[in-house]
Formats: structure tokens, C-alpha cells, sequence
């Protein structure tokens, strides 16, 4: 019996799946106009932060991220980057998280808002990254004389990092890290719930 | 620090540590010079020949050059990224991370790979007549639909196999 609850719990997760994906992508167009110049002030802060003078700049226009510097040359390269590959990694958390049997129950929401801010923070500063390897690297003369080999590999290999391993992975282990219980009834494995569930209340 | 600890010694916390090591490791892997020119380049231009076979199949005389899928109305070049290869290691480091008999692993592997093979082949081609048909949809199709279908495909890849194959011998 307890086995073909597990089966029915799964069932249900995979039903509500496709519907899950249509409200992520919804939430995701809602989200997008504040999201996106949210974005690009936090991302060009943070480049900024160490800067002086700062002129590193990352500017809206439209759906894309304009990447450049405002000490340059007016005509220089500026770096145009559609802002959908760093933040459509929101979609398939919200239709995972949405997807689960009660996401909101028992301080869901929080652990749906320190998520969504953790992820918030690795598209800022995968945002920021791009920047800073184009500015290490496609500057030309100017890249040469101010970035060294080692700050252009440190920011290659960061921003490959931000770019594929999290960008594809991190939404999953937010779900796991924030939702344990749903997720390990999910798999059938809910009778350790209540280890995690001691824990939490023991500390 | 502590509160970490403790996440760690738990289930949950065990499968999410070794999840994220197995994952880092294999991506690390991956981005090496000598693994990307001699495993995930061929890679790449192996699955651009099952896209195009399945594109010929529908008519569409496609053909490869690298990594270079091209017809007479339209072509597409596959990075990486768009490969697949993504997808199989967020799946293999999920079996891998679960505690299950390493046989039952194995196989979880074998299955998932040849799974997510046919999903991405059904993704390349699907973008291909997208880029044919509404050419100003293609960036939202590709990233948007498809990453977040391959992520989503994933899990409920690894939750099957968790279901049917790791624990089916513990749920009778």
C-alpha cells in the first residue's frame, strides 16, 4: 500500500509537471521587465566595486544586456548579450518547485525566497563575469595592458563555470536543498523525513 | 559552518555534497583543452550526424560540416552547450550521488544516455524548423523551451530510474 502511495505521489508530480512549466514560464514573462534592468544595476555595481575609476557599464536595451566601458572611445566594441541565457534557469526551478505535492507548506515560502535569491545572486554574477572577460580579453591594447594571463584564465574559467555547471545544475540543487521532505517522498524515500526533521528541530 | 555540518550528515545533505562534488569534477573534466578537442568535439559532431539523419529522414538533405548542421534552408551550429553532454552529467551525477547497488547505476547510466540522446536529437531538429519557420523565435525556443525541457528532463529521468531501478527492490 505504502508503496503505491509512493507511485501515486510521483504520478501526481509528473501531472503537474506540464502545467508547472507553463506557470514558471508565466511568472519568468511577469518577472522579466523588473528583472532585467534589476539585473544589470546589481551586475554593474558589483563590477564596479573594486573600480577606480569605475566605468565597467552594463546597460539594458530591450531583452539584451550591453556590456562595455564608459571610459572608451565612443564607437568601441561594446558586447551585446541576451539576458534570457543567464536567467532561464528560473523556469524549470519554479515548474520543479510548483510541481511538488504543498511547495508552500511548513515555511515553503521562505525557503522558495532564499532560493530564488540565491539564484538571483549566481546570474548577477555571472552577468558581472561576462563583463570582466571582455573586458580582460576583447579590448584589444587596452585588455593587454590591464588584465594579466593569469586575471584572463581566473575569469575564463569563472565564467565557464557560471556558465554551464551552474547555470544547469544549481536550479536542481536548490530544490533539493529546499525542499528535502517533498523531494525524498517523491523518490519513496520519505521515511527519512524524519531523520531531517529531528535535525531541523534539534538545533 | 555547524549548520552546514549538519546538513551534510544527513541523507538529503550526503546526496546533495557528493551530487555537487561529482558534478564539479565532470564539468571540470569536461572544460580541459585535451577533453574538449578529443571527447566532447567529436561528441558535438556525432550528435550533429543523428540530427542529421533524423532531418533527412523527414527530407530535408541536410548535411555536417564539423559541427555545422546545414540544408539548402537553413543551418545551425551546435556548441557546446547544446550538445547533450550537459544534460548526461546532471543525470549520471545524480545516479552516481544515489546509494543504490552500482550494477543498477550502470544501467541507470546506459538507459539515461541513450534517453537523453533521443531527447536531444528531437531538440536539434525541432530548432532546425523553428529557425526554418519562425526564425525570430529561435533564441526563446532554444534557450528558454529547450534548456529548461532538457533540466526538467533530467530529473524526471533520474526520478524514474530512482523509482523503477534503485528502489525497486526495496519497495516490496
Amino acid at each position: 500500500m505504502r508503496s503505491q502511495e509512493r507511485s501515486a505521489d510521483l504520478r501526481t508530480f509528473l501531472r503537474r509537471l506540464p502545467l508547472a512549466l507553463i506557470a514558471g514560464v508565466a511568472i519568468w514573462v511577469i518577472a522579466r521587465p523588473i528583472y532585467g534592468p534589476f539585473l544589470c544595476s546589481a551586475g554593474q555595481g558589483l563590477a564596479r566595486l573594486f573600480e577606480v575609476p569605475p566605468a565597467s557599464a552594463i546597460v539594458l536595451q530591450g531583452e539584451d544586456a550591453l556590456l562595455g566601458r564608459t571610459d572608451m572611445r565612443a564607437g568601441s566594441g561594446w558586447l551585446k548579450l541576451p539576458l534570457v541565457f543567464l536567467h532561464f534557469n528560473l523556469v524549470p526551478f519554479l515548474a520543479l518547485v510548483l510541481a511538488l505535492p504543498h511547495p508552500f507548506a511548513g515555511g515553503g515560502w521562505r525557503r522558495l525566497l532564499v532560493a530564488l535569491a540565491i539564484l538571483a545572486g549566481s546570474h548577477v554574477a555571472s552577468l558581472t563575469l561576462q563583463l570582466k572577460v571582455f573586458e580582460a580579453g576583447s579590448m584589444g591594447p587596452w585588455s593587454q595592458a590591464n588584465y594579466s594571463d593569469l586575471e584572463r584564465n581566473v575569469y575564463g574559467t569563472l565564467r565557464y563555470f557560471f556558465d554551464i555547471p551552474v547555470t544547469f545544475a544549481l536550479p536542481l540543487l536548490l530544490w533539493v536543498g529546499s525542499y528535502p521532505q517533498q523531494v525524498l517522498a517523491l523518490v519513496g524515500l520519505g521515511h527519512l523525513t524524519a531523520e531531517i526533521g529531528g535535525r531541523e528541530a534539534h538545533r | 559552518m555547524a549548520s552546514l555540518r549538519a546538513f551534510l550528515a544527513t541523507p538529503v545533505g550526503r546526496f546533495v555534497g557528493i551530487y555537487a562534488a561529482v558534478l564539479s569534477v565532470g564539468f571540470l573534466v569536461l572544460a580541459l583543452r585535451p577533453v574538449n578537442d578529443h571527447v566532447v568535439n567529436p561528441y558535438t559532431t556525432f550528435v550533429a550526424h543523428e540530427a542529421r539523419l533524423a532531418l533527412n529522414l523527414l527530407g530535408e538533405g541536410a548535411t555536417v560540416t564539423g559541427q555545422v548542421l546545414s540544408s539548402p534552408r537553413y543551418s545551425v551550429a551546435i556548441f557546446n552547450g547544446c550538445n547533450g553532454l550537459e544534460a548526461i552529467l546532471i543525470f549520471v551525477s545524480g545516479v552516481v550521488a544515489f546509494p543504490a547497488p552500482w550494477r543498477t547505476k550502470v544501467l541507470g547510466i546506459v538507459l539515461g544516455f541513450a534517453a537523453i540522446q533521443v531527447f536531444n536529437v528531437v531538440r536539434v531538429v525541432s530548432l532546425f524548423y523553428v529557425g526554418i519557420h519562425r526564425r525570430e523565435w529561435f533564441t526563446v525556443a532554444h534557450v528558454l523551451v529547450w534548456q529548461s525541457l532538457v533540466i526538467v528532463f533530467g530529473v524526471v529521468l533520474w526520478l524514474v530510474w530512482v523509482r523503477r531501478y534503485a528502489l525497486a527492490g526495496t519497495q516490496r
